[in-house]
């Protein structure tokens, strides 16, 4: 009864279902393969993000109890800002109100809590952000936070490229007052570990950009009058403008 | 079924053009985000979402997730799976931007680059960004109902499995046309 016709239709059958049966397999065994790269890779990022966890720091003279911030005056109202050495919008924002900051400050109005926190890292080639902010713990361990802030400012690099090296950064230490011992610590890291934790607290905090002022922990503009006037409001005075 | 045809044969250059420009959508994403984990962590954080170290933990995940996802639709290997995976994100993309529309949040996006609060007097751009994911989103559709594709690494591991059957996998693709030819051939001869 069964033609030649039938036997190679059978044939083919059979030939279909294996080659399906391998086809899911295969399927089954690429699927598997694509999870587990995706999972490795997942692992990866994961292994980065948790030994990069700032687990042990000290903080240089001047911060504040918390450690994640240097702190000038000790007025009533707190002024949070927060700053990163390569931002462009935070180096406008210090040219414009950093002097009339440093008055209120100095009239015994505000203590003024400076976090430079390492936010562009991906905006310069030798992650200047976090370098210039360890070098400003330097700074504030040898008491001239305020004074080496301007000097970085006054030479901020343009962000995409690579900014001051550390060996740049000591010489501007020496514009700013500072010596040997403020160079040594330059070379030695000191204070890295301090600014991840300086950027951690600050993204804790919701911090997601720069500049951020708080004054008395509310979000103000970064400008002087603005930042004048809601010490006026938050301190109970008038403005002294007014 | 002429048309038909047609479609058939142009529907895999379709579905690479599709496979390659998802590609380089997750391959930039992921590559633009990459260098800066904690920065990534910190826009995931932006949207207020989950609390900050989950955010943090998703932010140093995800551009590893997206390049890797992004290298598979490359190769052209496990594309259904991988179209899937896309679409997936999208839709998480796109809920997380609307969500934050819908909450009053001023923020970038953080989709191509470091995200985070937009300074104050930037509006943020919230209805070209969902289009965008929404067009993203489509073209992973489309590969998860047309995942065969030309110069895939599927279809090419397909090939030497079928090699002991003679001429099966191969055929499939030129039958409706050789078979017709040849057929008639072999009766002359």
């Amino acid at each position: 009864m069964s033609s030649r016709k039938d036997q190679n239709a059978a044939a083919r059958m059979v030939r279909d279902q294996i080659a399906k049966e391998q086809r899911r397999k295969r399927t089954m065994w690429i699927s598997i393969a694509a999870v587990s790269a995706l999972v490795i890779a997942g692992l990866i990022g994961w292994g980065i993000y948790a030994g990069s966890k700032t687990t042990d720091f000290t903080a240089p003279r001047g911060a504040n109890a918390a450690g994640n911030g240097i702190v000038t005056g000790s007025g009533p109202v707190v002024v949070d800002e927060y700053v990163d050495y390569l931002c462009p919008h935070c180096k406008s924002f210090h040219d414009e109100a950093a002097a009339s900051i440093a008055q209120l400050a100095a009239d015994g109005k505000i203590t003024l809590v400076t976090h430079p926190v390492a936010y562009l890292d991906g905006a310069s080639t030798n992650r200047y952000s976090t370098r210039s902010s360890a070098a400003a713990g330097c700074a504030a361990e040898y008491g001239k936070f305020t004074e080496f802030s301007d000097v970085l400012f006054d030479n901020q690099p343009a962000e995409g490229g690579a900014g001051p090296t550390d060996d740049d950064l000591i010489v501007l230490g020496r514009q700013a007052g500072l010596g040997d011992d403020f160079a040594q610590c330059v070379r030695d890291k000191r204070f890295l570990t301090w600014t991840n934790h300086v950027s951690e607290e600050a993204g804790r905090a919701g911090v997601t950009g720069t500049p951020t002022v708080l004054v008395n922990g509310k979000p103000t503009q970064a400008s002087a009058a603005q930042i004048a006037a809601a010490v006026a409001a938050a301190g109970g005075a008038t403005p002294s403008a007014s | 079924m002429d048309e038909r045809t047609g479609w058939s044969r142009a529907q895999p250059w379709v579905s690479l053009v599709v496979r390659l420009g998802l590609a380089g959508i997750f391959l930039v994403a992921g590559g633009l985000k990459v260098t800066d984990l904690a920065a990534n962590g910190r826009a995931v954080n932006a949207y207020q979402i989950m609390s900050y170290d989950a955010a943090m933990v998703v932010g140093a995940i995800q551009p590893f997730v997206e390049i890797v996802v992004g290298l598979l639709l490359l190769l052209g290997l496990a594309t259904r799976l991988a179209a899937w995976l896309s679409a997936g994100m999208m839709v998480a993309f796109i809920a997380g931007i609307s969500s934050a529309w819908a909450r009053g949040l001023n923020i970038d996006c953080g989709c191509f680059s470091k995200g985070g609060q937009l300074p104050p007097g930037v509006t943020p751009n919230y209805l070209p960004e969902i289009f965008r994911d929404v067009a993203f989103l489509a073209m992973a559709i489309f590969l998860i109902i047309y995942p065969v594709s030309r110069f895939s690494l599927d279809a090419r591991l397909d090939r030497p499995f079928s090699a002991g059957l003679p001429a099966d996998d191969d055929v499939l693709e030129e039958e409706s046309e050789s078979s017709e030819h040849t057929a008639p051939r072999r009766e002359r001869a």
